[in-house]
């Protein structure tokens, strides 16, 4: 039973070692062509995986630099309920086509799925600035991670501690 | 669940031109969340959840939000637009079983 079972689980870690390769694919194609494939994108960031994989995978091991000067991260201190966490994030550089925040990334650490959310900005937006409601499974740092169009990344993060968790699964 | 795809729309009461507008954005759907048996393995079925949210304002593509499951039930979303001329802003939602839901509002200076 246990021999069977150990089968099993080697076939799934194997199964999710071929989906990261094609998410690393996916994520060198995604930084070619702003957008890339839908298909791709949606396999790329929603995985199951440590949070270790998850940055690795995403962001391909490059500096984050220290961004508390610049980003704020607006997160609950206590979270009551964690599937329903209010998170935004304001960049206070301006938006300019020369300089502008390309992508902002919400990461919640001890999530089973890490990264919550991806947003792609355009100079449009006029200010860089997002908000959303996330889940958390348990008291976590929460990351916003920008990156700017020239490909500096800046980190901030918070803790939440949350009381009731709200991942499930 | 006939309310599913309901889409809300929240824009300042008044904008002027060249105003950084928030715009509060919310689709009733359930975000399927990972679902696992009782050995703890992970229920391998497709889960129905929004992956992709873009916002265009006068047909241009403003911000695109890539989601997971991470994010909550009946999602909220808030993000800026920069309000040039009066014009239409559009929200689509996309899910994982091919549905989209849209919400638009229209951006009138008073």
């Amino acid at each position: 039973m246990a021999g069977r079972g150990g089968d099993r689980d080697v076939t799934r870690r194997s199964m999710l070692g071929a989906f990261g390769a094609a998410g690393v694919a996916a994520v060198a194609g995604g930084a070619l062509g702003l957008g890339g494939v839908r298909a791709a994108a949606a396999q790329t960031l929603g995985q199951n995986e440590p949070l270790d994989a998850a940055l690795k995978r995403v962001f391909g091991g490059r500096p984050m630099k220290d961004g508390s000067g610049m980003v704020k991260l607006d997160v609950p201190l206590i979270a009551e309920n964690g599937s329903v966490v209010p998170v935004s994030v304001e960049v206070s550089t301006p938006m300019t086509p020369q300089s502008y925040v390309k992508h902002i990334y919400i990461v919640a650490d001890k999530n089973r799925i890490p990264i919550v959310t991806r947003v792609a900005l355009t100079p449009d937006s006029g200010q860089a600035y997002m908000g959303a409601n996330i889940r958390l499974g348990e008291t976590t740092d929460v990351r916003a991670v920008v990156e700017q169009s020239d490909g500096t990344l800046l980190a901030v993060k918070r803790e939440v501690k949350v009381t009731v968790g709200g991942c499930g699964g | 669940m006939s309310e599913i795809g309901k889409v809300r729309l929240r824009l300042p009461a008044s904008i002027k031109p060249g105003d950084v507008v928030r715009v509060r954005c919310l689709v009733i759907h359930p975000m399927e969340r990972i679902e696992r048996d009782n050995q703890g393995k992970i229920i391998d079925k497709k889960y129905n959840y929004i992956d992709k949210v873009t916002v265009t304002y006068r047909g241009k593509t403003v911000a695109t939000f890539d989601t997971t499951q991470s994010v909550s039930e009946n999602p909220f979303f808030a993000f800026s637009v920069k309000a040039t001329e009066p014009g239409k802003l559009t929200v689509t939602f996309h899910d994982t079983h091919g549905d989209t839901y849209e919400g638009s509002a229209d951006i009138a200076f008073s």
